[in-house]
């Protein structure tokens, strides 16, 4: 068989209708382009969000209050309700002293309480969620200061009405003026303003610049309640994470009940989200690999179009000597060759997107994907190409000769 | 020209049948046909419509099998080929022409000439010089490159033997070659079919056309599928 021939007479036959052959492509084109841009996109995503979690603080154990099933996302009633209200929560700030007393990795613990609250300066007034919270959170937390002090050990003993505001929170209140040293009202009290963090930007599901930090006893008094939200404790290196986890769990259980708390690490919340992430990157891609198969179906359709109007000259090429296999590779070449171009275009319409796209939204390009979607046109050609080309193949040359 | 010596038997049909069923009737297109052609002869098969004609040079050319009987072209025993072998049999030893000459269309006369090869074993390389020298047997050398609707209709039916003849066939099988052409046409297409036999060339004409039938030296009439003695 000669291919060139063959790869030539192909052409011709794509080139006398381009903008047929053009269209026929586009389902390709639009396929390929969509596959590598919602891959891009997952993982874009995936790479964003494990980023910020990273950013949270790293070698964290988190005691949470009630039972979670991180791995399944399944929440108690009791862990529910603690989340949503510290009134529920057994934690309290002597179990975090616990653990760090009797859990040697961990280099330091911090009690947390949260609510939401009004907080005031003069005429502006925003919510903003109040963490309350001992001296050591801004080295557990990575939370750096912009200007002013962190409140100390002795700040937190004495309970006193002091506050550090989360970037957003003093812009909103304040302007470019220096909050500090000002006096604010969280609720029904004022305090004043020792320190603002620096500006780290929204972090998955907290926004650290929307935050205002007290003293946890502090928060305690105002609430009236002597239980935190949680407890975070920071250990020297990841690897040290499981086993300080166990070492946690045994100090805590010997005041509290099972269900009344759950010790995780982010490292199982990281691979929980990713592996949801994950997910939802096959299932994007594999969505857009449905408009792929519909291109192929275009191809199918346009070819048995083809073959159908080309009935006379597959007669005559048979009557002249081509094979039943020769005229199959002929219609094969031809559907391959519309689907490795709108493959290629495709590829060019995806990368550029995303390369482009990234400049607003967070995308990763994944080599695997262009390569996978290039070579799923291919296939997708000589898939939907072999029904018409057998059909061209099998035609009676006597008939077809005739065919009007 | 053709590889066989004059007078060598060429084409061999012994008994042929074809029976053709259409919702569950058998129609017998051919009866029983039995013939001998020998290389360099010029034979017009004639009758009919409808009495087998057509059927015959499906068989004579390799298109189809027949039902019963033998079929023997250049000493092999097509009858019982393969879709595929019958395939490499017409490109290598049968040159067809049609009467509706069955050009393609905005493609050159070159390339129509060349289409066969395409097909055969010949070197890629040697194709368009082969094509060439075809073109310039039908005094063509000077349209190589025109399209089928830049030809006249005499100019399209010596495209069409041309690229017969470019495989050097042992056979030239023309179906009413002069049906769709005027008479000056028509004669002018005879003239080349009298050169090519008198070249050494054997052809075969199928027509109902008793004065185109009248070129040939030997003329074999069917009627209702058998051949009616003279």
């Amino acid at each position: 068989m000669k291919y060139i021939p063959l790869l030539k007479v192909s052409l011709k036959a794509l080139r006398s209708n381009k903008s047929r052959a053009l269209l026929t492509m586009l389902g390709v084109i639009i396929g390929v382009a969509a596959v590598i841009l919602l891959v891009s996109i997952g993982n874009g995503l995936k790479t964003f969000i494990t980023k910020q979690l990273e950013d949270l603080g790293s070698n964290l154990v988190v005691v949470l209050p009630g039972e979670i099933d991180v791995k399944n996302f399944s929440f108690s009633a009791g862990s529910q309700a603690a989340l949503a209200g510290l009134a529920t929560s057994k934690l309290k700030i002597i179990d975090a002293e616990n653990i760090k007393r009797d859990v040697p990795l961990l280099e330091e613990t911090v009690a947390i309480t949260l609510s939401n609250s009004v907080v005031r300066f003069g005429n502006e007034s925003k919510i903003s969620q109040v963490i309350g919270t001992t001296d050591n959170y801004t080295k557990v937390r990575n939370s750096p200061l912009r200007e002013g002090e962190f409140f100390t050990q002795k700040d937190v003993d004495s309970a006193r009405r002091i506050a550090v505001l989360g970037a957003t929170v003093a812009k909103d209140l304040f302007g470019d003026k220096s909050p500090l040293g000002e006096k604010i009202f969280i609720g029904d009290f004022p305090y004043e303003v020792i320190g603002v963090l620096e500006e780290k930007g929204a972090m998955g599901f907290i926004n650290v610049d929307e935050q205002t930090i007290i003293p946890v006893t502090t928060a305690q008094r105002q609430l009236n309640l002597d239980n935190v939200n949680m407890i975070y404790g920071q250990v020297a290196s990841p690897d040290e994470v499981s086993a300080a986890i166990k070492e946690v769990d045994q100090v805590l259980s010997t005041r509290l009940e099972k269900d009344d708390y759950t010790v995780v690490d982010q490292k199982e919340v990281l691979s929980a989200i990713s592996s949801i992430l994950s997910v939802i990157t096959i299932s994007l891609g594999g969505t857009a690999a449905i408009s792929l198969l519909v291109g192929g179906i275009g191809i199918m359709n346009i070819m048995l179009v083809s073959v159908t109007e080309r009935t006379r000259e597959i007669g005559l090429r048979k009557a002249l000597g081509a094979t039943p296999e020769t005229i199959l590779a002929q219609f094969l070449i031809e559907a391959v060759i519309l689907s490795i171009g709108g493959g290629l275009i495709g590829i060019v319409f995806g990368v550029t997107g995303s390369l482009l796209l990234n400049l607003i939204f967070p995308m990763t390009l994944i080599w695997w994907s262009v390569i996978l979607a290039f070579f799923v046109s291919v296939a997708v050609g000589l898939l939907f190409g072999t029904m018409p080309a057998m059909r061209a193949a099998k035609l009676d040359p006597i008939d077809a000769l005739r065919y009007e | 020209m053709a590889n066989n010596t004059k007078n060598n038997v060429l084409l061999k049909l012994s008994n042929v049948e074809k029976v053709y069923r259409m919702d569950g009737i058998s129609i017998k297109a051919l009866d029983g046909i039995s013939l001998m052609i020998k290389a360099g002869e010029f034979v017009a098969i004639t009758g009919a419509s409808g009495s087998g004609k057509s059927t015959l040079m499906h068989i004579i050319g390799c298109l189809d099998t027949p039902t019963n009987g033998e079929v023997f072209l250049d000493g092999q025993k097509v009858s019982d080929f393969s879709e595929r072998q019958l395939a490499v049999v017409r490109n290598q030893k049968i040159g067809f022409v049609f009467q509706q000459f069955n050009l393609l269309a905005r493609t050159s006369a070159l390339e129509n000439v060349a289409l066969p090869l395409i097909y055969s074993d010949l070197l890629e390389s040697k194709i368009e010089e082969k094509a060439k020298e075809a073109l310039n047997r039908v005094g063509l050398s000077d349209r190589l490159h025109h399209h089928p609707n830049q030809l006249s209709g005499g100019q399209q039916q010596k495209v069409a033997i041309a690229r017969a003849l470019v495989t050097n066939p042992s056979l030239i099988l023309a179906d009413e070659p002069t049906g769709n052409l005027d008479s000056k046409s028509g004669q002018e297409i005879l003239k080349v079919f009298q050169q090519l036999n008198q070249q050494g060339n054997t052809i075969i004409f199928v027509t109902h056309n008793q004065q185109v039938a009248a070129n040939a030296q030997r003329i074999i009439k069917i009627k209702d599928g058998k051949i009616e003695e003279k």
